[in-house]
C-alpha cells in the first residue's frame, strides 16, 4: 500500500502545524512558479507566495510565517550567486539589517495583536493592497518613463542627489559609491522589517526600488545587497513567529523550496537576457496585478458571511 | 473486512447472549502520520432482539475533544469593504461529531431525551458568549458540516441478519488529536434501554508528531532548525540546479 501511495499523482501530505492535508505536487508546483518569477526579477517572491497559500486554504498565520521561512531559503541561493560576483555591499546591508531587525520585532507584535482581535486576514489583505498597489504603480510608471527616455537622452549621472543626502551621521559605502547619512537606510530597513513580519515577505520588491530611488545605490549592487538584508530579516521573522505564535510549518516550507530553488535558477538564467527597465516594468505589472486581485477579494460580497476559527 | 469482523462477532455472541447490546470498534487508535489523509473506523455489534421497523432501533454517536471556536460575521465597512464584524464565542465545541442510526434520531426519541444524550446537531449543547443572533449557531453547524468534521445521518447504521449491525465512522484529514468517545444506544419504544460506551484515540505519530512536539515544547530550537533547514535547502538547490 505504501508503494501505491508513493506513485499516486495526487500525493497528499499532512502538514503538522497547519493541521491539514495538502497535495504535495501542488505545493512544489507553486514553489516552482514563484521561484521562477523571483529568479527572473531578483526578488524573493514572498509577495506572490503568501496570497497563493491563503488561496489554497492554508490559514493566514501559517501562510505568513512559513512564507517568510521559504523566502529565507529561496534568497540564500541568490545571495550566494551575487556574493561570488562581488555584488553585495555588506556595509549597506548591515545598516539596513539593524533597521530590519527592529522593524520585524515590532511587526510580529503587531501581528500577534491583530490575531487576538480577529483581523489578521483583513490586515494582511489591506497591507498587500496598499503596499503592492503603490509599489507596483510606481514601478510601472518609472520604467515606462525610462524606456521612453532611453531613445532620447542616453547620458546619465553617476548618481543623483536627493534631500536624504543632507542628513547627519554620514557613512561611506564604498561598493555603492555613496557617502550618505545612516538614517534613511535604517528607516527603510525598519519599515520593511515591519512589512515582512505582517505580510510574510522578504521585502525585496520594496527594498529594490527604495534602494534605487531613495538612496541612489547603483543597480549592479542593489539586488545582491537587498538579498543580504532579506535573508537575515526573513530568518529573524521565522524565529519570532516560531517562538511567539508557533505558526511556522517546516514541511510546508521545504515542499515549497523543493520547487522554488529549481524555478529560481531557470528564472535567473532567463532574467539575465532581459534589460533592466523591461524587467522592472514586468515586475511592476505583476505586483500591481496581485494588489488588484486582493482588492477585489475585499470588495466582492463574500459567498459566506460567516467564518470560524480557533478561539485564543 | 466487515465479513471477518461479523464472523468473529458471531463467535463471541453466544457467551454474552444475556446482554441486550454488545458493540466494539475496529480499532482503538488512529495514527496521524505525514501521509495521513483521513481514516475510517467501523463500529459493529449485535443485539438480543431483532433490529428493524417495529422492533429495536440503534443510534451510534461519536464525539471528539472539545475546543473553543469563534464564529465571525463579515460586515461591509464604509459600505464596500468586507471585514470581520460581530463574533460569537462557543466555549465547548466538539472537534468531531458523528451520528448515525437505523433511523434519524428525531424519529426515534423525544426532544428531551435527545438533548440529554446530545443526539443530533440540533440537540448539541452549544452555549456562546458575544453576539446573540441564532444565525451564529446555524453558521457554526454549516461550517463544521462543510469541513467534514460534523457528520449527521449521511449513512444509516446497517443491519445484517436482523441482529448484527455496523456503522462506518469517517474521520477526515483535519480531525483533531485526542480522546474520542463513541456511544451505541439501543432504543425500544422511544426509550434508551441499553447503551455502551467505546473509546479511541487519535494521535500524531512519526515525523508529523516529532515536528509538532518540538514546535510546541521547544519553539526556539524549532525556529533555529527551520532557519537552518530552509537555508540548507536553498544552498543545495543552487548547487544542484545551477545554470551558469
Amino acid at each position: 500500500m505504501a508503494a501505491a501511495v508513493l506513485w499516486n499523482p495526487a500525493l497528499q501530505v499532512y502538514l503538522p502545524i497547519a493541521e491539514m492535508s495538502v497535495d504535495a505536487f501542488l505545493l512544489v508546483g507553486i514553489g516552482f512558479g514563484v521561484g521562477w518569477l523571483s529568479g527572473l526579477f531578483g526578488v524573493g517572491g514572498g509577495f506572490l507566495l503568501t496570497p497563493l497559500l491563503i488561496l489554497i486554504g492554508i490559514p493566514a498565520p501559517v501562510a505568513v510565517a512559513s512564507g517568510a521561512n521559504q523566502t529565507l531559503g529561496a534568497s540564500v541561493s541568490g545571495l550566494i550567486a551575487q556574493w561570488r560576483r562581488g555584488n553585495v555591499d555588506a556595509r549597506m546591508g548591515t545598516v539596513l539589517l539593524i533597521g530590519g531587525f527592529i522593524g520585524s520585532v515590532l511587526g510580529v507584535q503587531l501581528f500577534a495583536l491583530l490575531r487576538r482581535i480577529g483581523q489578521v486576514d483583513l490586515a494582511v489583505s489591506l497591507f498587500y493592497v496598499v503596499v503592492l498597489g503603490t509599489v507596483g504603480a510606481l514601478m510601472v510608471m518609472e520604467s515606462a518613463r525610462a524606456i521612453l527616455r532611453r531613445r532620447s537622452a542616453p547620458q546619465r549621472k553617476l548618481h543623483e542627489h536627493y534631500w536624504v543626502h543632507g542628513l547627519p551621521f554620514k557613512m561611506r559605502f564604498r561598493k555603492s559609491r555613496l557617502y550618505i547619512s545612516v538614517i534613511p537606510p535604517l528607516l527603510i530597513g525598519g519599515g520593511i522589517g515591519i512589512l515582512s513580519a505582517v505580510m510574510g515577505v522578504g521585502g525585496g520588491f520594496m527594498l529594490v526600488p527604495a534602494m534605487i530611488y531613495l538612496l541612489g545605490i547603483p543597480t549592479s549592487v542593489v539586488i545582491g545587497t537587498s538579498l543580504f538584508q532579506v535573508v537575515f530579516v526573513a530568518a529573524n521573522v521565522t524565529l519570532l513567529q516560531a517562538v511567539q505564535l508557533g505558526t511556522v510549518d517546516i514541511l510546508l516550507t521545504l515542499l515549497l523550496l523543493a520547487g522554488g530553488v529549481a524555478g529560481a535558477q531557470f528564472g535567473a538564467a532567463m532574467g539575465s537576457r532581459l534589460r533592466g527597465e523591461e524587467t522592472r516594468a514586468l515586475l511592476g505589472l505583476l505586483v500591481l496585478g496581485v494588489a488588484l486581485s486582493l482588492l477585489w477579494g475585499l470588495l466582492r460580497p463574500p459567498g459566506n458571511l460567516f467564518s470560524s476559527g480557533a478561539a485564543l | 473486512m466487515i465479513r471477518l469482523l461479523l464472523a468473529l462477532l458471531l463467535l463471541a455472541v453466544p457467551a454474552r447472549a444475556q446482554e441486550a447490546l454488545v458493540a466494539a470498534l475496529s480499532q482503538d487508535a488512529v495514527e496521524v502520520t505525514t501521509g495521513f489523509t483521513g481514516a475510517q473506523l467501523m463500529v459493529f455489534g449485535s443485539t438480543d432482539q431483532p433490529i428493524g421497523p417495529g422492533g429495536d432501533e440503534l443510534l451510534v454517536v461519536a464525539q471528539g475533544p472539545n475546543r473553543p471556536v469563534v464564529v465571525r460575521r463579515k460586515v461591509a465597512a464604509l459600505g464596500f469593504l468586507w471585514v470581520n464584524g460581530p463574533s460569537a464565542r462557543f466555549a465547548q465545541v466538539p472537534g468531531f461529531y458523528f451520528i448515525a442510526g437505523t433511523r434519524p434520531a428525531w424519529q426515534l426519541l423525544p426532544e428531551e431525551q435527545r438533548r440529554r444524550h446530545a443526539l443530533g446537531l440540533d440537540s448539541l449543547p452549544l452555549t456562546s458568549t458575544g453576539a446573540r443572533d441564532p444565525r451564529f449557531r446555524a453558521a457554526l453547524l454549516d461550517l463544521e458540516k462543510r469541513s467534514g468534521l460534523w457528520v449527521e445521518d449521511t449513512q444509516p447504521v446497517e443491519v445484517a441478519g436482523s441482529r448484527l449491525f455496523h456503522a462506518r465512522l469517517p474521520l477526515p484529514a483535519g480531525v483533531p488529536t485526542g480522546d474520542y468517545r463513541v456511544q451505541v444506544l439501543l432504543v425500544r419504544s422511544r426509550q434508551v434501554v441499553a447503551q455502551q460506551t467505546l473509546e479511541f484515540r487519535v494521535d500524531r505519530v512519526g515525523t508529523a508528531d516529532r515536528i509538532a512536539t518540538v514546535a510546541e515544547d521547544q519553539p526556539f530550537v524549532y525556529g533555529i532548525a527551520c532557519i537552518f533547514l530552509a537555508a540548507l535547502a536553498g544552498w543545495v538547490g543552487s548547487v544542484v540546479f545551477r545554470r551558469s
